[in-house]
């Protein structure tokens, strides 16, 4: 058997491993299996202690009024809850469809449901699939609502706590919100309303932010 | 993860380095294999001497094989690697148009590069007509354009389009490859025959 | 292979390790870079700058070398394929030094005089790039890298090339043969 591999030409032997690997790609199928996924449990950990993986809503509120681009916001709920309040420029990806998704692994994605369960599963399963950056909005909606669309700031506050309260009044109304100061047991909204503090209707633009996208071209 | 530059493990700026390094590559393999020499090239379509489609078909079947099993073993996103759209129609009708330029000018655009810089004219004279010929296309866009843009398909691989697993399609490739490779080397025997002279 | 002194051009490497050495510098592109290699784009970039610095206005107002002049935030040569083919040319000058291949001559087959292997050579390169552009890309770039990914459109053209190459190669094979 060797001596006849050795008789062949360099091109012959060629083709045979060509072949041979090739028989073996044809065996395999398709070569990215996307439902499976391999968990790096010391990543992963190391990940979860350092505490990077989480952003606040004053953060995400930040970056939104700034029109920063350079992340996917990612809400994991079902489309109806979508549809009812969503914060602005995220896209509804519920999660079990997170891994056939648009969603690529060097994007910037930042995650949120209504707690923060869902969002730590949708971690989970994005970082063993090797989405290189994800990231958990903490506290999820129940969070930014309670942070960012109705502060709540006490009748007692002191100067500071005011003074800092104005600049969350500022945001909260930004994203159509009802900044609220509670004495007691009695609550007052800041601004005028006819209506009962709810959450608003958005109508914002809903699209994917693609991750800092000079259009480079790739073609020849 | 690979591929390294969309995973960000270095800039802009240092993937020209890359590109310089890769393109000097390029350059030697091409060379090596008599691509700066435009009588070898036609030879692909006389018969006398079927090194292009040997090269070609050995290459693209190297990094498809590659491609293949490094995303198998997970180092490789498929997803990020740039794949353009198929704009079937424009693409068929240009490719004809760059065989015909082919066998007349004798070198392709890479080649023509690899030909001038070992000192030949007829290769330095043909960079000078892709250059005039890409300017007659830019002058006459407007009028092309809509021909240019129509029937893409997206980006659609040949396992879409056959709707196939991946792998099958690689080993039909391979099996292709190779019964060109026996029929080149074929056809090749029969010439030098005819011609009585040997495959250059 | 020659050995010792002489330097007689060597004869060209054998076309399969060739083809495979050619193959592993497009995997490592793939895997580095998440690209293929290209040509043709380099040079487009170079006439759409040169069309700039002739009429800017022009080119500003046509899609074409809009698409290869950016938006003007940084320079259109610091293009990934100018550097790309920048090498290629230093490649093939290195590949040929050590192969004793470099001489300042034309090729071209012996019933044709060099004159007019010079025009068909450009005849041939017009032709080819008015090809290339509305194609999309060239050899290297659509039919080598596009045929590694699989990519349809790049298969079809490669097919389309050698159809294109061979049904006209009967009538200039005065320059050849």
């Amino acid at each position: 058997m060797k001596c006849v591999f050795e008789k062949l030409t360099i091109a012959q032997r060629l083709a045979i491993v060509a072949i041979l690997l090739g028989f073996i790609a044809f065996v395999i199928g398709n070569p990215t299996d996307k439902n499976k996924i391999t968990v790096n449990a010391k990543e992963l950990s190391l990940s979860a202690i350092q505490l990077k993986d989480r952003i606040n809503t004053m953060t995400l509120a930040d970056w939104l009024i700034k029109e920063q681009s350079d992340f996917t916001l990612v809400d994991l709920r079902s489309e109806k809850e979508f549809n009812e309040y969503n914060i602005p420029t995220s896209v509804n990806i519920p999660i079990e469809e997170l891994l056939n998704s648009d969603l690529m692994r060097n994007q910037k994605i930042i995650v949120y449901g209504n707690d923060d369960i869902t969002s730590a599963q949708a971690w989970f399963i994005l970082k063993s699939a090797n989405y290189k950056a994800v990231y958990i909005l903490n506290g999820g909606l129940n969070a930014w609502k309670n942070e960012i669309l109705f502060p709540k700031l006490d009748a007692n506050a002191n100067e500071e706590q005011k003074a800092e309260f104005e600049k969350v009044k500022q945001i909260s109304l930004h994203f159509g919100g009802t900044p609220q100061i509670v004495s007691g047991t009695t609550t007052t909204s800041v601004v005028q309303q006819s209506q009962p503090a709810s959450t608003p209707k958005i109508q914002a633009p809903v699209g994917v932010s693609k991750p800092a996208g000079k259009k480079k071209k790739e073609g020849c | 993860m690979m591929p390294y530059y969309k995973f960000e493990y270095f800039g802009f700026d240092f993937s020209l380095v890359i590109a310089f390094i890769i393109g000097i590559g390029f350059g030697f393999a091409l060379e090596r294999g008599g691509f700066g020499n435009a009588r070898i090239l036609a030879g692909q379509f006389y018969f006398y001497n079927m090194r292009v489609l040997k090269v070609m078909f050995s290459a693209i079947v190297t990094a498809m094989l590659g491609l293949f099993y490094f995303a198998w073993i997970g180092w490789l996103d498929l997803s990020l690697v740039y794949i353009g759209d198929t704009y079937i129609i424009p693409q068929i009708i240009g490719g004809l148009i760059l065989g015909i330029g082919f066998v007349i000018g004798g070198y392709c655009p890479g080649t023509s590069f690899v030909s001038a810089s070992t000192g030949r004219y007829d290769g330095m004279i043909f960079i000078l007509g892709i250059f005039f010929g890409i300017f007659l296309f830019g002058e006459a866009f407007p009028w092309i354009e809509s021909f240019y843009n129509s029937t893409n398909m997206g980006r659609v691989t040949l396992p879409d389009f056959l709707g196939i697993s991946y792998g099958m399609v690689v080993f039909l490739v391979v099996l292709m490859a190779v019964g060109a490779f026996a029929l080149a080397g074929w056809g090749e025997k029969v010439m030098s025959k005819k011609t009585g002279r040997g495959v250059e | 292979m020659t050995h010792g002194k002489s330097f007689e051009p060597k004869p060209y490497s054998n076309p399969y390790l060739v083809g495979v050495g050619l193959g592993l510098v497009l995997l490592a592109s793939f895997l580095i870079m998440g690209r293929g290699l290209g040509a043709s784009g380099a040079a487009s970039t170079l006439v759409a700058v040169s069309v700039e610095k002739i009429a800017p206005e022009h080119a500003s107002n046509n899609n074409f070398y809009k698409e290869y002049l950016g938006d003007g935030s940084t320079n259109p040569l610091k293009d990934w394929l100018v550097f790309e083919v920048l090498g290629v040319i230093v490649g093939g000058f290195l590949s040929g030094t050590f192969a004793h291949r470099i001489k300042l001559t034309t090729e071209k087959g012996p019933n044709v005089t060099n004159k007019q292997r010079l025009i068909y050579a450009f005849i041939g390169g017009t032709i080819m790039g008015i090809g290339a552009k509305l194609a999309r890309g060239c050899t290297s770039g659509l039919a080598l890298t596009g045929g590694a990914v699989l990519s349809l459109g790049g298969w079809a053209f490669m097919f389309a090339v050698f159809g294109g190459a061979y049904a006209v190669a009967y009538f200039i094979r005065r320059q050849w043969l």
